[in-house]
């Protein structure tokens, strides 16, 4: 069903492929016919195999027939002895190598080849393994017999490093091979489970020289090649080999209001609120509470409600523990006589926070790579991949002190790389939040503000679990997605001059009082529904938004939002 | 050896309006040709190919006019005594037609007319020890199968039959460095199995698992000059691609980092004007699975002449309302 050119033809022609066809049909069909009464009647004969090769060598998707051939074959390994069983076999491998040959992507021709080998007495992996090489050098990007080349290297044993060295020999042959590079991203954490080899896109060809270590890496940049192609696999993989530091799964914060009687918790990295095993204990006393998700539309951070009366005397001091019992972690806060609230959470400028990305333990490395990329840009400035690249490593190396030649090189992306400049403005958006936390941090305030910086998308709002005040005017946001619903301590909202018209994450935020919303696009009175569910709300400022054209819209909102009492229209 | 961007052009007079009765008369003709030689060959797949039909004809509002009788009884005469079911008549069961059948069923609202019981013990009977799943008896393992036994499980609501944690488990050790996924471990990330995998998390509510940043951009930079995807890096532009990467960004919530409106072209200039349908690639023959993918593909981008369709399940919106079933989709 791919690849077929249609071809404009006379009627002549037509009747001729017409008749052709139906003289095709005819044999296709009494093969066919024959080959089911056969397998209805149990025979397993050679007659069999025979009419099933027919229909198979032209037809290799029709699974039901290499069913019926496995019948067979299993029930010859009854009857005959194990030589002629490997000479069967062996006449099967044959068969499926013709087929290949015509059709090299067929699931059930591949999928029957491995069944035939693992059954074979005999097993020939070395011959598998040179089938695997001719055909990738006929079509290296055929995933079939990459994932049948991982199995007979799995099934012989065929050493890590010298799997390496054969896409060492691939890439060298065509530097970009997309699978290639993904075979070396899971050959080399098990080669290296520490220490990744050094970056690679900026190298002509792949080293010949033993596996290298972080120190032993060279940097030079071979204008020549990336200015001739066009370096696609190899900077997929180049983003990787520089991220390969996963963060630790932990609880990074955790906050009690006595107030409301409530605990919530963040996670560093996203985790299913009801499934996730939290025990919570009180003063030495395991607590029977409901965790359940901030917002039905986002399950990652759980809250849960004391019973009432447990805490709310100010004149007692109590001492709270989560544990996250499925990674045995656990984390502590003390809430003191005459405090209303009380967190406990990670340092507050820690490094690893935002970079994610990239590794940090590796800074002098990236440092090189950058002025390897610099470099490149100079010769190539509108090379996306470079520019990209040079973001990633700025992000990893200082991201503050290059937040405006970050800001240069977004804009400039999204000028060579227009298709996709809401991916490019997302990811600003993300940076530029990381950033604003950072300076929050630094600052040790609970103040987050971060106005006219073109933000298109709101993230990492687990990290804003602790903000009081929050101001995102002037920016490019559609919506408060269900994730704000985060915002456990937000009192006031400025939102004013966005294009939002969608309201769902200011979802039973306990302590929210006032929320500025001129201009923006919120139509209707449902868009406004989430905010019923706040409580404390008194000031609403819905000026210069169309929901305000709406008929009667003062009682409406009276009645919709009984709390507030100064409403601006 | 240096490589130059694979894509197409798009010629001037390619086809750049929606001719949406002509690809139903497609539909609704390609059924007859019964005896069609291309036909019988194509009979290994027979129940995936009426899904695709019944789908893409749902989607644009003429259902009414295919066999519903001959359909249902069809199904009927292909579930085994194992509970499976078999793309035709003398084919064996198959976790790829189950689905298929099943989808039918509830585009029909009929799942009834099978021996439904039989049907989830077939799907928890081809779950293995590390969670995966076979797609049949003969034993291979393929990640598009875990979504085929989820997705079934969910639209008759039988999702607690199954070990789901360790389906789970199996699939994320399915993914890999580019925040994509492959058929197996440590198999290389394509467009159709990154589909597989993402509807297959958002049915088991395990989607904060994806590394959406990493995966979307991986599948927004799919997107060629002609505006067209591709299912792998350095491929051609395929309609099909089109279909699996835009469901999958739609799930992971970044359907916006394409140029919605350059491939809404490419999809267009995929119809044969003469014939109706869409093929692959423009200038390319049509086919009916190229034909659903290319409504529901301009249907999550928004077509307002054509049903919404639902990214996971590639149904109708209104079919899935109807069964009480609703997906999970990243913000
Ligand atoms: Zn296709």
């Amino acid at each position: 069903q791919h690849g077929r050119v249609k071809i404009k033809s006379t009627a002549q022609q037509e009747e001729e492929k017409r008749k052709e066809r139906e003289k095709k049909l005819k044999i296709y069909v009494a093969a066919r016919d024959a080959c089911f009464s056969k397998r209805k009647e149990g025979i397993w004969d050679d007659e069999a195999l025979q009419l099933t090769q027919q229909l198979l060598s032209s037809n290799p998707d029709f699974a039901t027939l290499w069913n019926y051939r496995r019948e067979i074959l299993m029930h010859l390994e009854t009857v005959k002895d194990e030589d002629e069983v490997q000479k069967i076999y062996e006449a099967e491998l044959s068969f499926l190598e013709s087929c290949l040959k015509v059709n090299p992507k067929s699931y059930g021709s591949w999928h029957h080849r491995g069944w035939v080998s693992a059954r074979l007495p005999r097993p020939d992996w070395a011959r598998e393994l040179s089938l695997c090489d001719r055909c990738l050098s006929l079509d290296d990007r055929n995933f079939h017999c990459w994932d049948y080349r991982r199995m007979v290297v799995k099934m012989s044993g065929v050493p890590v490093d010298q799997e390496l060295a054969f896409t060492d020999r691939l890439i060298g042959s065509n530097f970009s091979n997309y699978s290639s590079w993904h075979y070396r991203s899971t050959l080399l954490p098990l080669l290296h489970p520490e220490s990744p080899e050094p970056p690679s896109p900026c190298r002509k060809s792949p080293q010949t020289s033993p596996p290298p270590s972080p120190q032993t890496h060279s940097h030079r940049v071979c204008e020549e090649q990336l200015l001739k192609e066009y370096e696609l696999s190899a900077w997929f993989y180049y983003r990787w080999l520089l991220g390969r530091a996963e963060r630790e799964e932990m609880i990074s914060c955790v906050y009690v209001s006595r107030d409301e009687e409530r605990v919530a918790v963040a996670f560093s990295r996203p985790v299913n609120a009801q499934s996730v095993g939290l025990l919570l204990v009180l003063d030495g006393q395991p607590q029977r509470v409901e965790w359940r998700s901030v917002h039905p539309r986002f399950k990652h951070s759980p809250i849960c409600d004391l019973p009432p009366g447990t805490i709310s005397d100010i004149t007692n001091e109590h001492n709270l523990t989560v544990h996250w019992t499925e990674k045995h972690t656990h984390r502590d806060c003390a809430l003191y006589t005459g405090r209303t609230e009380s967190y406990c959470r990670d340092s507050a400028t820690d490094q690893e926070l935002f970079r994610s990305e990239l590794s940090v333990e590796k800074t002098s490395v990236l440092q090189s790579e950058l002025q390897s990329c610099n470099q490149l840009q100079e010769l190539e400035p509108l090379n996306k991949w470079c520019l990209l690249t040079i973001i990633l490593l700025m992000r990893a190396l200082d991201p503050l002190g290059y937040e405006k030649e970050t800001l240069d090189h977004f804009q400039t992306l999204k000028e060579v790389d227009s298709m996709r400049s809401a991916y490019y403005s997302d990811l600003c958006s993300k940076f530029m939040i990381e950033n604003t936390i950072l300076k929050m941090e630094y600052a040790e305030v609970r103040v987050f503000s971060i106005s006219d910086k073109n933000l298109t998308t709101l993230c990492h709002l687990d990290q804003l679990l602790l903000v009081t005040h929050i101001s995102l005017s002037s920016n490019q946001l559609q919506q408060l997605p269900p994730q704000f619903a985060m915002l456990q301590c937000l009192e006031v909202l400025e939102a004013d001059n966005n294009c939002i018209g969608n309201l769902e994450g200011l979802y039973h935020l306990p302590k929210l009082e006032e929320v500025y919303l001129k201009n923006n696009k919120i139509s209707s009175l449902a868009d406004l529904q989430p905010l019923a569910s706040c409580p404390k709300l008194k000031r609403l400022d819905l000026r210069g938004n169309p929901v305000t054209q709406t008929a009667n819209i003062g009682s409406e909102l009276a009645e919709l939002l009984p709390s507030v009492t100064d409403l601006l229209l | 050896m240096g490589t130059q961007v694979k894509d197409v052009i798009i010629k001037p007079d390619a086809p750049s309006s929606l001719f949406l009765d002509k690809h139903a008369d497609y539909i609704a003709a390609y059924g007859s040709k019964k005896d069609d030689y291309e036909y019988t060959l194509s009979e290994y797949l027979r129940m995936s190919g009426i899904y695709w039909g019944l789908t893409v004809m749902d989607l644009m509002g003429q259902l009414p006019r295919m066999n519903r009788e001959e359909i249902i009884d069809f199904i009927k005469s292909c579930q085994h005594e194992c509970g499976g079911i078999s793309a035709s008549i003398g084919h064996d069961p198959h976790l790829l037609y189950t689905l298929s059948a099943v989808q039918i069923l509830c585009l029909y609202d009929s799942v009834d007319a099978i021996d439904v019981d039989k049907v989830v013990e077939y799907v928890k009977g081809l779950q293995q020890e590390d969670g995966s799943f076979a797609g049949d008896k003969w034993g291979e393992i393929d990640t598009r199968f875990s979504f085929c036994a989820v997705a079934t499980l969910a639209l008759l609501g039988k999702m607690d039959k199954i070990n789901v944690d360790k389906a789970v488990e199996f699939v994320l050790t399915c993914m890999n460095f580019d925040g994509g996924f492959g058929c197996r471990p440590g198999s290389e990330s394509h467009a159709g199995q990154i589909y597989c995998c993402t509807g297959f998390l958002s049915l088991t509510g395990q989607l904060h698992q994806v590394n959406a940043d990493l995966l979307g951009w991986w599948l927004c930079e799919r997107q060629l000059p002609s505006g067209g995807l591709n299912g792998r890096p350095e491929k051609l532009p395929d309609v099909c691609y089109s279909w699996w990467v835009l469901a999958s960004l739609k799930i992971i919530g970044r359907i916006h980092w394409i140029d919605k409106a350059k491939l809404r072209t490419f999809i267009l200039a995929c119809q044969d004007e003469e014939t109706g349908g869409f093929a692959d690639r423009p200038g390319d023959m049509v086919d009916p699975f190229h034909t659903l993918f290319g409504v529901a593909g301009l249907s999550l981008l928004g077509d307002e002449q054509i049903k919404p369709v639902n990214p996971v399940l590639c149904m109708p919106e209104d079919v899935l309302q109807r069964i009480g079933l609703q997906p999970d989709l990243l913000s």
